[in-house]
């Protein structure tokens, strides 16, 4: 579903939220052209309304997971979910709930036995609602830390030069 | 000394699923490993695979004491099916990763696994391994190349921050969550009808 990643143009909205929206460098044509090919970076699922609950603009997407599969060389085939978005008038009505269980769903059917994601420590909403829905803070419970290289660092460390 | 790294041949499954036990146990967490090498052969060597994996490997005049790859067993120079195996070379190290995909930043590679046996390790072959799942991962787009470590674990710790990557968990506040088992089971039940 290219018109998908409209939608997912409007996780500058989510951005924003984090406070991070100079750092989205993502345009809708690297989307159409990463989750649309054979072996497709990620996968996307949509939240749609009626046409009656449509925003004053017209949109009736009102929300999205962005997904892909990952895997634990200890417990197999994995999923993570990056992304996890619903407007800010569609919240509160159960959407972001559909949207993550059926990432579950999805990711049962292809095998996974973990759903995995991350959130920031101070985005205490999103963590009170995750963890109400029973998943466990694998960081504050076994210690592992997130480690990016990227930019200059990876250019050096993919020439050797490190 | 000198070593080689390759991709890996589904040949090789036996030998990668030996050293995710034997990472697994210095990480005081071998109880966790249920993969098993056929699960490693069906999951990396289908048409749409969900990891690929490097392997790194010595001469056989630098394979271990004991003589032996694996315990009691000797594959040191074994020539594989389908001959991607070189002879004389010894498998002592590996790198397991997969793509990932930032909705801000676009491709990236995530490197699960880094391993090098004990006595092989201070020798450069953990470099080598991860400058080339760096290499793949530019080759192909790729603009991040992310991995965890466990806070205890200061010598890796050392040697990724060494390398230029940065903790995001102390950085920016990032925590990894986790649906498994019967959590997830319940959370896919709610799921909307199609």
């Amino acid at each position: 579903m290219p018109r998908m990643c409209k939608a997912v143009i409007k996780a500058k909205e989510l951005a924003e939220y984090e406070k991070v929206l100079d750092q989205v460098k993502v345009t809708q044509k690297d989307l159409e052209q990463d989750g649309f090919i054979k072996n497709p970076f990620f996968h996307g699922i949509v939240a749609e309304v009626p046409e009656q609950h449509r925003t004053k603009e017209g949109h009736a997407k009102v929300g999205y997971a962005l997904y892909f599969y990952t895997y634990s060389s200890w417990k197999g085939r994995a999923l993570y979910m990056e992304d996890l978005y619903v407007m800010p008038e569609f919240r509160g009505k159960g959407i972001g709930k559909a949207l993550m269980s059926k990432v579950a769903q999805l990711g049962l059917a292809a095998g996974c036995t973990q759903l995995n994601f991350a959130v920031l420590d101070w985005n205490k909403p999103s963590l009170d609602f995750y963890l109400s829905q029973g998943c466990f803070d694998v960081t504050a419970d076994m210690g592992y830390h997130c480690m990016r290289c990227e930019g200059a660092a990876l250019e050096q460390l993919a020439q050797g030069d490190t | 000394m000198h070593f080689k790294v390759r991709a890996a041949a589904k040949e090789d499954c036996k030998e990668i699923s030996r050293m995710i036990m034997e990472l697994a146990v210095y990480e005081n967490m071998a109880d966790q490993v249920k993969t098993s090498h056929e699960d490693l052969k069906r999951d990396g060597f289908s048409p749409n695979p969900f990891y690929e994996c490097l392997i790194a490997e010595v001469p056989d005049e630098h394979k271990t004491k004991d003589g032996h790859c694996l315990a009691g067993r000797s594959t040191c120079g074994h020539v594989s099916v389908s001959g991607q195996r070189q002879p004389g070379y010894t498998v002592v190290g590996y790198a397991l990763y997969f793509y990932t995909y930032s909705t801000w930043k676009g491709r990236s590679v995530y490197m699960e696994d880094l391993y090098v046996m004990p006595d092989f390790r201070g020798k450069g072959i953990g470099t080598g391994l991860m400058a080339k799942v760096a290499q793949v991962g530019v080759e192909k787009q790729c603009v991040r190349l992310q991995l965890s470590v466990l806070e205890w674990n200061k010598p890796s710790l050392d040697f990724y921050i060494a390398k230029g990557a940065e903790d995001l968990t102390a950085k920016e506040g990032w925590h990894f969550l986790r649906f498994h088992g019967q959590t997830l089971d319940t959370l896919a039940k709610e799921a909307p009808k199609d």
